[in-house]
């Protein structure tokens, strides 16, 4: 279940790493990679950042991590990633918990806050963590703990961000919500700093189950990882690996607070803290570490090994053994790791169902697709891959169900991130490197479809513009802000819908500075993102090995050590077939490239999909193919998209999602004040906030189109038409009403009596007189005219047999009568009745509207017509229905038209069941009203009527005899089995069968 | 309205505040029903809302105890409803007398045992009665009368905290005919069949368990909406079990069963004894029963047209205008009676002249095809056996029980 959870939190948490690393690499761009992520959850980013310690801020405190790690956190970092790491391994337990709390540790990692926090909190955390760890993934744990040690020191040196999302962790734990959150950010802390660990210790304890966590975290580790390579290679990777370290023991973390963390608690949280220590000796294996920034991936790769090997032991003895394991794990990473992983995978899955349930199913879902496709994308460059890729299903689930809420949007960003990331990974990286980088590629994968997708998905509109409104709303510091923000982006969004660049428009790249010219540091626009993505992306590949290095010591952080450690596995056996770190960092940093593309798309969502396809892709090409993927995978992200909106949509959702939007305020406030590398962070959280603005505006609009409804000045609105022409075709508006195009009320007179004296078919005057209501209904007139049109156009339609055009203006024409409009409403009252009585087939109908006449009524002759068809009707009395049928006032016989077929066939079967022997076809043409069929003189009129009635008796399987006298007679008798009727027509006569009202019982 | 001083006002709220804290911590649940139904007028409840209109800062009261703000939500509407009911605002009364609903609900949710059942029914009564107060000032007022259906969505929000497993169970069905009342009312009654479905498709509580009381109107709800359906069985089944059960001394409810057994009984051929009819007088039934038995058609639809409109109204009109066939048949037995004095030996062939002559005696104008119309449907029917010549204009009888009874099935059958 954790790992399953941490796979799945990894997978977001990869994007949050892939935006960490962005942010490292160009800390504004992390840091806006973060705001995107946040989207939905934008405020609680920003929250997060401001708590960094607080599992919210987590996120936004991700990007600040970012950019503290960027900055100066690398010896600061150390330490403190190391702690992450060792949270992680304890993560790695529950992935999904991991990935939960990766968001909510994203937050402390970005945050250069956290560190202080993250060395407390992680301290705590990594002792839940490893409690967790040492539960389900004793050996694992030791083994990510071992992993998340080594990697941690690397990575610690790069993210001590990381190691304040360690405190977020702990914040994390407690607010599901800020798992939530965090699950994007994580994704990206986790990748920076936790992920690694947790892959690492995912791996180690359970290869599998760590590879699939894994997977999306090496993917924002290796992002991580790469980009430290690519930039401060060391630094930066190790950063970058701690945050996916992070990540997964975010994921885990949540999963062991929703499930049973408990058992591994206790002892797990001292196995945590010696983890740490261990993780921080590990750094010790940092040695290798520091080899694995140079050469991270080899290292790791032994440990990796060791760690599988020993997966027990770490749990004993997190630190050294999940250093070691790390490096096994590193060093497995390709083989290993492909045998681990589909042992793990296992595991994870097991767990990760049983986490699930407890989560959020839907979120599982998406993030499991993700995590599957980003997987498949791995597997097919590695096996491990694979195996990550079930670990990530896995976690998925489990993140799903604490993501549920949050999470989901987070999560399937990050996923993005995650698939994004490995796709670049493998571009860039060279063949070893590729196999290597699918893993990585499936993690920055997400990122890349993030940014990707933003950019390129013009039909995807709503998740890049989207990601615009998010990224806008997060640099909102107020409500001030915001409103004068919401204004302006409507009008920008108003502005291209009508001149069609709404959905070609890059809206990931358009400046906000048009929305928002107070934000300006936040409006880097998503390119900006993007380019300090990309940027930082290298330095996350380096962080990617650094990761590794965290998973051997991620003891303590296990769950981000172990999944660093995986993804470090993963890439190890790129790097082991690179065998040279700085290749698989170099591939790293393409992911990582990739990440931050995911990040700065915002939509996590998009993400979760696109990671799958993006990895594929990415697998297949490079960044190009990213893009590509990332507009597929923004597809598919679509539904995950819509449910996540459903969810946001939800009360508890939406208080969340203020309380977030407060603290991402606060967030911003500190990331702001924290360093420079703030404004990529800032963006990050912009993105996060932009999709949580996005969804919060969409409510927003929603609402306010509502409170539009009630509160607009109808009067002030209505048209005055200015239209001459007495002939005009009917269209059905789709926009606001032209007065040019309008009749006003003495055309429209004209137009009416102009279709009252037409000579042309029902088709024509139908067209007319919808048009002529329409401009009725534009120009709100309620008054005698209007009344007149109805009624001419309902007896059309009677005359014509078009129930469902006469039914639509006799629903109108109630509205008029009740309005004190005279026309005239007892015809119409006795066409109702004879409506009812002979289509709707509904007693309680027939009784209320029968209860409903007045004493006046009762005495016109329509409506008394109408009374005596429904007693002939209800009492089955052929001979006075067929007398009222020719005795019909108005259009009444229009109406029973409808019913004559039906009335024959029961007159036929009763009297061939009651009539002995014959009956004489002359009688059935008099009684059942053949007679007055068709021509005018009175004998032709006699045989037409014979003629008639012979054939519809003998249409209707009637046995005809003829007398002596040449006679025709029916045979009773042979005739009351055989009669059937031709056509179902007493089905439904108005032909739609919804109307009935016992078979919409039957059906609900 | 008697002048409350200030400090008066605050102790008669305080005192509420308490007694309502004090019943809900210790889980009495009649205390709590005093307290919440306040349509019953009570002195206690008109004295507090006096109360209320001169101390107006109720709510910072309950903001300020730790105790009373734990139910803030709670009693902060309930005051606010209860002040607007005071001064005759129904529709003010009612909005907050659903907000507070709704956060006693969520309260009553975490709540683990069903204790404040009873309280919960008094709140699912008090919002039914108040919509319809509010939609009566809504109509008078020109406005549309929505609250009602509010209430009923309201009352289904209720109904699904209820219908779930566990002890509350058992609350259900309170709700429900809370619910089928709401909707008979609004004439939506096809929303019953949700409600009807959960309530009887639900294994895993025994339809028997709930309480009698409840058991009595589910029964005659769906008894009647079994009249609507003129699916008679179904109908004579639940309505004779809402008339079993029913408390004998409330004379009004066993009136309102029988107004729909009744029908449903003559449908089937069964016929009440006057005595019945006077016992509960159901006045408007002993004409109808008479012309049963006499087979006076015109009896009939006399004493139909003199109270169509409470049977329309009720909603049985069209069943006891199908008694109609019946009544032909009374006439025909008859007829045949008559017939076999005189000439036993065709007494089985029933001219259509004759029965027509007979009709003219009652003053029913109809002609031969009419008449044969009509006794073609009776055959069909099978409520006369034998067939109808057309040549000959006569009705052949069949000789062994030419007019079979109903014996408790519908006509046609």
């Amino acid at each position: 279940m954790n790992q399953g959870g941490n796979t799945q939190a990894a997978a977001p948490l990869d994007p949050n790493s892939i935006e960490k690393r962005y942010g490292i690499d160009g800390n504004q761009g992390q840091i806006s990679s973060y705001q995107y992520s946040t989207g939905s959850d934008g405020a609680p980013w920003t929250a997060q950042r401001v708590d960094n310690q607080v599992v919210e801020n987590g996120n936004y405190s991700n990007s600040n991590y970012y950019h503290p790690q960027p900055t100066g956190p690398a010896s600061g970092n150390v330490q403190e990633i190391p702690n992450t790491a060792s949270f992680t391994s304890s993560t790695t337990s529950g992935t999904a918990n991991v990935a939960q709390d990766y968001s909510g540790y994203t937050p402390y990692q970005t945050s250069s806050d956290p560190h202080n926090y993250s060395n407390t909190g992680y301290s705590n955390y990594y002792s839940s963590y490893q409690q967790q760890p040492s539960q389900s993934y004793s050996q694992p744990v030791g083994a990510y703990q071992n992993t998340g040690a080594p990697y941690q020191p690397i990575s610690s040196f790069q993210n001590p961000g990381s190691y304040a999302g360690t405190a977020s962790y702990s914040g994390t734990y407690y607010n599901p919500a800020d798992y939530q959150t965090t699950g994007g950010y994580q994704s990206t802390n986790y990748n920076n700093q936790t992920a690694g660990g947790y892959p690492n210790t995912n791996y180690s304890n359970q290869t599998p189950t760590s590879n699939q966590g894994n997977y999306t975290d090496y993917t924002s580790n290796s992002y991580q990882n790469y980009t430290p390579d690519a930039a401060n290679t060391h630094s930066s990777t190790t950063a970058t690996t701690i945050p996916v370290h992070y990540q997964q023991n975010y994921q885990q973390w949540p999963d062991y607070y929703s499930q049973a963390e408990v058992p591994c608690a206790p002892g797990t949280e001292k196995s945590a803290t010696s983890s740490f220590s261990q993780s921080f000796p590990v750094p010790g294996v940092t040695s290798e570490m520091p080899a694995s920034n140079g050469q991270p991936a080899p290292s790791y790769a032994q440990p990796w090994r060791q760690e599988t090997n020993s997966s027990q032991p770490p749990s004993q003895q997190p630190g050294a053994a999940v250093s070691a394991s790390n490096d096994a794990y590193w060093m497995h990473q390709t083989p290993n790791q492909q045998a681990h992983y589909p042992v793990p995978p296992q595991n994870h899955y097991q767990s990760p169902l049983e986490t699930k349930p407890l989560y959020e199913t839907p979120f599982q879902g998406h993030q499991r697709p993700t995590y599957p496709q980003g997987m498949n994308s791995q597997s097919s460059i590695h096996q491990a891959p694979l195996g990550y890729r079930q670990p990530t299903q896995t976690t998925p689930s489990v993140d799903t169900p604490r993501v549920s809420k949050v999470q989901i949007p987070t999560n399937p960003r990050i996923a993005s991130n995650l698939p994004s990331g490995f796709p670049k990974m493998d571009k860039d990286s060279s063949g070893a490197g590729a196999t290597q980088t699918p893993a990585y590629v499936s993690v920055s994968m997400p990122k890349p479809k993030g940014h990707t997708t933003a950019m390129p998905e013009p039909g995807t509109f709503p998740k890049s513009l989207r990601g615009f409104v998010e990224r806008a709303f997060a640099r909102c510091k107020d409500d001030t802000e915001k409103a004068s923000c919401q204004a302006a982006l409507r009008e920008i969004i108003t502005k291209a819908t009508d001149d069609g660049s709404l959905n070609t428009r890059d809206w990931d790249t358009e400046p906000l500075s048009t929305v928002l010219s107070t934000h300006m540091t936040n409006t880097e626009s998503s390119c900006t993102l993007i380019s300090s993505f990309q940027n930082k992306s290298p330095i996350r590949r380096p962080k990617s090995r650094w990761e590794p290095v965290l998973e051997a010591k991620p003891f303590v952080k296990s769950a981000s050590t172990f999944s660093s450690g995986v993804k470090f596995g993963g890439w190890n056996h790129q790097n082991e077939i690179n065998k040279k770190n700085s290749e698989s960092f170099q591939k790293v940093d393409a992911v990582t490239g990739f990440k931050p593309t995911y990040s700065g798309q915002n939509s996590a969502k998009k993400s979760f999909q696109r990671p799958v396809k993006r990895q594929r892709f990415s697998g297949g090409a490079a960044t190009a193919i990213d893009d590509e993927a990332s507009s597929d995978s923004d597809k598919d992200l679509t539904p995950y998209y819509s449910s996540t909106m459903a969810l946001a949509s939800s009360a508890e959702e939406k208080k969340r999602r203020d309380s977030r939007s407060k603290r991402f305020e606060k967030v911003q406030g500190h990331g702001r004040g924290n360093d420079t590398p703030k404004p990529k962070n800032v963006n990050v959280g912009n993105l996060q906030s932009r999709r949580a603005t996005a969804l919060r505006l969409s409510r927003d609009f929603d609402e306010s189109g509502s409170r539009a409804v009630e509160d607009i000045d109808w009067d002030s609105l209505t048209v005055k038409g200015s239209c001459q022409e007495i002939e005009k075709r009917y269209l059905r508006l789709t926009s606001a009403p032209d007065p040019s195009t309008v009749r006003p009320e003495d055309v429209l007179e004209k137009a009416l009596l102009m279709v009252q004296d037409s000579q042309k078919n029902y088709l024509y005057k139908c067209d007319q007189l919808k048009s002529i209501r329409q401009d009725l209904t534009v120009q709100r007139i309620h008054n005698h005219l209007t009344a007149k049109v109805y009624e001419t156009h309902a007896r059309l339609a009677l005359e014509a047999g078009d129930l469902p055009e006469y039914n639509q203006c006799l629903s109108q024409l109630k509205i008029l009568y009740a309005e004190g409009i005279e026309g005239c409403s007892l015809e119409f009252a006795a066409y109702s009745l004879l409506y009812i009585t002979l289509h709707s087939n509904n007693n309680r109908e027939l009784l209320s509207s029968m209860s409903r006449l007045s004493e006046e009524a009762k005495k016109d002759e329509a409506v008394r017509h109408a009374l005596s068809v429904r007693a002939a009707v209800t009492s089955g009395n052929y001979v006075m229905f067929f007398r009222l049928y020719k005795t019909a006032p108005n259009m009444n016989s229009c109406l029973m038209d409808l019913y004559v077929e039906k009335m024959r066939y029961k007159a036929v079967t009763f009297m061939s069941r009651s009539c002995r022997p014959t009956i004489p076809v002359s009688y059935l043409v008099q009684v059942l009203g053949f007679t007055g069929a068709s021509s005018e003189s009175t004998g032709e009129k006699e045989t037409d009527g014979m003629e008639e009635c012979s054939q519809w008796l003998k249409a209707h399987g009637a046995s005809l005899i003829a007398d002596s006298n040449g006679d025709m007679l029916l045979d009773t008798k042979a005739s009351t089995p055989s009669l059937f009727m031709p056509e179902p027509e007493d089905a439904v006569a108005h032909g739609d069968r919804n109307l009935d009202v016992n078979d919409f019982f039957t059906r609900t | 309205m008697a002048y409350v001083s200030m400090g008066e006002a605050h102790r008669r709220i305080t005192e509420f505040l308490n007694r309502f804290c004090d019943a809900v911590s210790l889980q009495d649940s009649s205390t709590l029903c005093r307290l919440l139904s306040f349509s019953s007028n009570s002195a206690s409840h008109l004295s507090l809302a006096d109360a209320l209109n001169v101390f107006q800062d109720a709510s910072s009261l309950i903001r300020q105890s730790d105790k009373f703000s734990e139910y803030g939500e709670i009693l902060t509407h309930l005051f606010r409803s209860l002040q607007s009911y005071r001064v005759g605002n129904l529709v003010e009364a009612y909005l907050a007398f659903e907000k507070f609903a709704n956060a006693f609900v969520q309260e009553f949710r975490n709540w683990e045992s069903a204790w404040a059942l009873e309280a919960l029914y008094v709140v699912c009564y008090e919002v039914r009665i108040l919509a319809e107060k509010a939609d009566k000032e809504l109509t008078s007022n020109g406005k549309s009368p929505e609250k009602l259906k509010a209430a009923g969505s309201l009352l289904m929000k209720v109904f699904g905290v209820l219908a779930g497993k566990g002890p509350k169970r058992v609350g259900a069905l309170y709700v429900t005919c809370q619910l089928f009342k709401t909707y008979f009312k609004l004439g939506t009654v096809n929303l019953c069949r949700s409600v009807i479905r959960s309530i009887e498709t639900a294994r895993i509580f025994d339809f028997e368990e709930f309480p009698k009381r409840d058991k009595v109107t589910y029964m005659y709800y769906t008894g009647r909406l079994e009249v609507f359906n003129e699916n008679f069985p179904a109908a004579d089944t639940k309505l004779s079990y809402a008339l079993q059960y029913c408390n004998p001394k409330k004379q009004r409810n066993i009136r309102m069963i029988l107004k729909y057994l009744i029908p449903v009984k003559l449908s089937i051929g069964i016929i009440p004894k006057d005595e019945l009819l006077q016992k509960y007088n159901l006045h408007e039934y002993i004409n109808i029963v008479q012309a049963l038995r006499k087979g006076d058609l015109r009896l009939l639809r006399h004493a139909l047209q003199e109270h169509e409109d409470r049977f329309l109204r009720s909603g049985v009109y069209l069943v006891l205008e199908k008694l109609e066939l019946q009544v032909y048949q009374r006439l025909m037995k008859k007829i045949y009676i008559i017939q076999k004095l005189s000439d036993p030996a065709r007494a089985h062939q029933l001219k259509l002249e004759v029965i027509a002559k007979a009709l003219r005696w009652l003053e029913i104008d109809m002609d031969l095809d009419e008449v044969e119309c009509i006794m073609t449907i009776l055959i069909y029917k099978n409520l006369v056996k034998g067939y109808l010549a057309h040549k000959s204009k006569v009705v052949v009888l069949s000789k062994q029980d030419p007019f079979p009874k109903l014996n408790g099935k519908p006509v046609g059958s």
